[in-house]
């Protein structure tokens, strides 16, 4: 944890104890991390109607899934912790319609092309 | 209204570094103009510089002036390629397009001028230029495609030709694009990848050692020359440059120089020993008349145009030469006792520092024409397009090829031609498949100027419509084709590069070569005659000097210039 915080001698070696945001360890991260999930779980049925964006319910639950896979290998607590409340503002202000129909939908990212990455695309796309 | 303040800086260029003493004053106190006194051209191949020199504007360029504001240009430090001179140049843009070319300052090479041609020629680069790949339909017409399409056409035949395939290189290529190409074909079977320019290779003379097509003495040096013997070339318009160095020398150095060739204007004082090659013959025996003087040099050069050594006999020229230039060599270490005033005094203060000088001192250079020609002799290049002509290929690729040095003739009718290059000049008229390339402004490439130097162009411009780098699209041929090149990024190119040869990445650097001896020993067992015509280069008047390759030849003010300086010729003054 590279994180500044007050040194101490612990078990005869030097440790940095970091002061959390919220959680203390890494159960109680998780548990965040879980409460979260359901709650956007549960208000996708919702999203899409009030919303009405073009994707399903189901197509919707599996973005959210994707979206926290993407961070699966976050080990560092207050990383997760602040995370999550990144997705809780999130989810409020969807919630609350603060957000419109385009903010929603660019989770899918539909429109964007891709980047070439290998040689022969990126030549022909006559970029770097 | 003029803003001249009669500083006559621009005259006193004329006279002293261009040689050509057209400019002068007329009128007195406030009535003084400057001028050429009569209807008259400035009639110099470096005339241009005198736009720089002008201290408040009242000489401009012609094409530049009032076109763009110097704050609202970027400016790109680059490197010139229409001459195996290699000037530093500065490459104005604007708006996507080369505004203007100047001068940027290295005591190595161009000191602070340029050539109108390097100056001028850059409205060629918006001309003419490939734009799309294209490949020939059923009516023999060129349609343009995609680089998909062109890619898989060219991939096919080369696919079906077994190894049966050739590249020709012309004279504006990269290094990058050169190691690019001979890989490709390497790696297909072939090793039949040449030069258009021709330069004597066989076993005995020619490109094992890299002393023997090098300007080994340099370029800065050649003003520490005594005596300069110039054979079958017109440095005044193949290396401008070079000559105003020359020139330098028989001002402030009192060098002496000598010609055998075509006599031609030098815009300095020479002896003309004679156009035939037999004057070589005698003065490598030491007995030509001419000898005594040179042998009594003790910094001699020897100038040998590569215009001449594209003839039947250039080996044997070649060998001439590199004999003159040993014993030169060896005359000029030993003749202790034929000092002039001068040099007993250097004699006197720095003895051991004069004497290592003196073993230091090269004699042999040659002086190339094209750009590419030194990086494609040290990557291996074969000089010359005889190996395609004797073994016909079914692929022949044209990297930049525009000299027809091979024409619909000398192949076979079911030989497919990919040209790649940025210019539709001759090349593409025998192309069936074109793939558009990039320019000097258009990509970072590495150049060897005739000295041996590396130096490498920046990207100014990017290329126009869907024009790559060519190495980047004989890469991306490579892996169509299902033999990739192992390299994707400029910097693995160059890191290949290193390995064939590592002079083609030391930046700024003139690396010397040796094995003179080894090289004239070799030459020595050479059998053959001479050829009983002149030495003539193939430059002889200024009009001969404005186009010149692909990029000259289609610029609107290079034609300009050469309509110009045919009326000056014809002119009564």
């Amino acid at each position: 944890m590279a994180a500044p915080g007050a040194g101490v001698r612990l078990g005869g070696e030097f440790m940095r104890k970091v002061k959390p945001i919220f959680s203390s360890n890494e159960a109680e991260a998780r548990q965040r991390v879980i409460s979260l999930y359901k709650a956007w779980y549960r208000q996708i049925p919702y999203i899409v109607h009030e919303f009405d964006i073009p994707k399903s319910v189901r197509q919707c639950r599996e973005k959210l899934k994707e979206e926290f896979v993407k961070n699966k290998d976050l080990k560092d607590v207050r990383i997760i912790d602040a995370k999550v409340i990144k997705g809780q503002m999130d989810l409020v202000e969807t919630k609350k319609m603060w957000r419109q129909k385009h903010h929603v939908m660019n989770y899918f990212q539909d429109t964007r092309n891709k980047q070439p990455t290998d040689f022969l695309s990126k030549f022909y796309a006559g970029r770097e | 209204m003029t803003r001249c303040i009669q500083c006559t800086r621009c005259i006193r260029f004329a006279s002293e570094v261009a040689g050509v003493d057209d400019l002068g004053t007329t009128g007195r106190g406030g009535d003084m103009q400057v001028g050429t006194y009569v209807e008259k051209m400035f009639a110099s191949e470096l005339s241009g510089n005198v736009i720089d020199i002008c201290p408040v504007g009242a000489l401009t360029s012609k094409p530049y002036a009032f076109t763009a504001r110097p704050w609202e240009t970027r400016k790109i430090e680059s490197i010139d390629v229409l001459d195996a001179i290699g000037s530093n140049i500065v490459v104005t843009t604007r708006t996507g397009e080369v505004m203007r070319i100047l001068p940027r300052m290295n005591e190595d090479i161009n000191e602070e001028w340029i050539s109108d041609k390097t100056r001028f020629a850059y409205d060629g680069l918006k001309r003419q230029r490939l734009t799309f790949p294209m490949v020939k339909d059923a009516d023999g017409q060129l349609v343009p495609c995609d680089w998909e399409d062109a890619l898989l056409v060219v991939s096919q035949k080369v696919k079906a030709a077994g190894g049966k395939v050739a590249a020709v290189a012309g004279g504006l290529c990269d290094a990058e694009a050169l190691t690019a190409m001979k890989d490709l074909l390497n790696c297909l079977g072939s090793e039949a990848v040449c030069t258009e320019e021709i330069f004597p290779c066989d076993d005995m003379t020619g490109t094992d050692f890299r002393s023997n097509y090098l300007l080994n003495s340099t370029i800065a040096r050649v003003e520490e020359a005594d005596q300069i013997l110039l054979v079958g070339t017109n440095p005044r318009f193949e290396a401008p440059l070079l000559n105003a160095r020359i020139r330098k020398g028989w001002i402030h150095n009192e060098a002496d120089v000598a010609l055998i060739g075509k006599k031609v204007d030098l815009t300095y004082d020479y002896k003309h020993l004679g156009e035939s090659g037999d004057i070589l013959k005698e003065l490598s025996v030491g007995k030509h008349p001419f000898w005594k003087t040179l042998q009594k040099a003790t910094r001699p050069v020897v100038i040998v145009g590569s215009g001449i050594l594209q003839r039947s006999d250039g080996p044997i020229i070649l060998a001439l030469a590199q004999a003159l230039a040993e014993k030169l060599r060896q005359s000029s270490q030993g003749c202790t006792d034929v000092l002039t005033t001068t040099e007993i005094r250097l004699w006197c203060c720095t003895m051991d520092a004069m004497a290592t000088v003196e073993s230091n001192w090269r004699v042999l250079n040659v002086l190339h024409r094209v750009a590419s020609q030194v990086a494609a002799l040290d990557l291996g290049y074969k000089p010359g397009v005889d190996v395609i002509r004797k073994h016909p290929p079914k692929v022949l690729f044209l990297l930049g090829a525009d000299e027809n040095a091979l024409t619909k003739q000398d192949i076979p009718k079911d030989t497919t031609v990919v040209y790649i290059g940025h210019h539709g000049d001759k090349g593409v008229e025998m192309a069936d498949i074109v793939l558009p390339g990039a320019a000097y402004t258009e990509k970072q490439g590495t150049y060897v100027n005739t000295e041996g130097r590396a130096q490498q162009t920046l990207v100014a411009v990017t290329p126009p419509g869907m024009a790559r780098e060519d190495w980047k699209i004989i890469r991306a041929l490579s892996e169509i084709i299902g033999l990739r090149l192992p390299y994707e990024t400029l910097k693995e190119v160059r890191e290949r590069m290193r390995e064939i040869s590592p002079t083609l990445t030391r930046y700024g650097n003139a690396e010397e070569a040796n094995y003179f001896k080894q090289a004239l020993q070799l030459a020595q067992s050479l059998k053959g005659s001479l050829a009983p015509d002149s030495l003539s280069p193939r430059l002889l008047t200024l009009k001969d000097f404005y186009m010149t390759d692909s990029i000259s030849r289609s610029s609107r003010i290079m034609a300009r210039c050469v309509q110009a300086a045919t009326q000056a010729m014809q002119s009564k003054y």
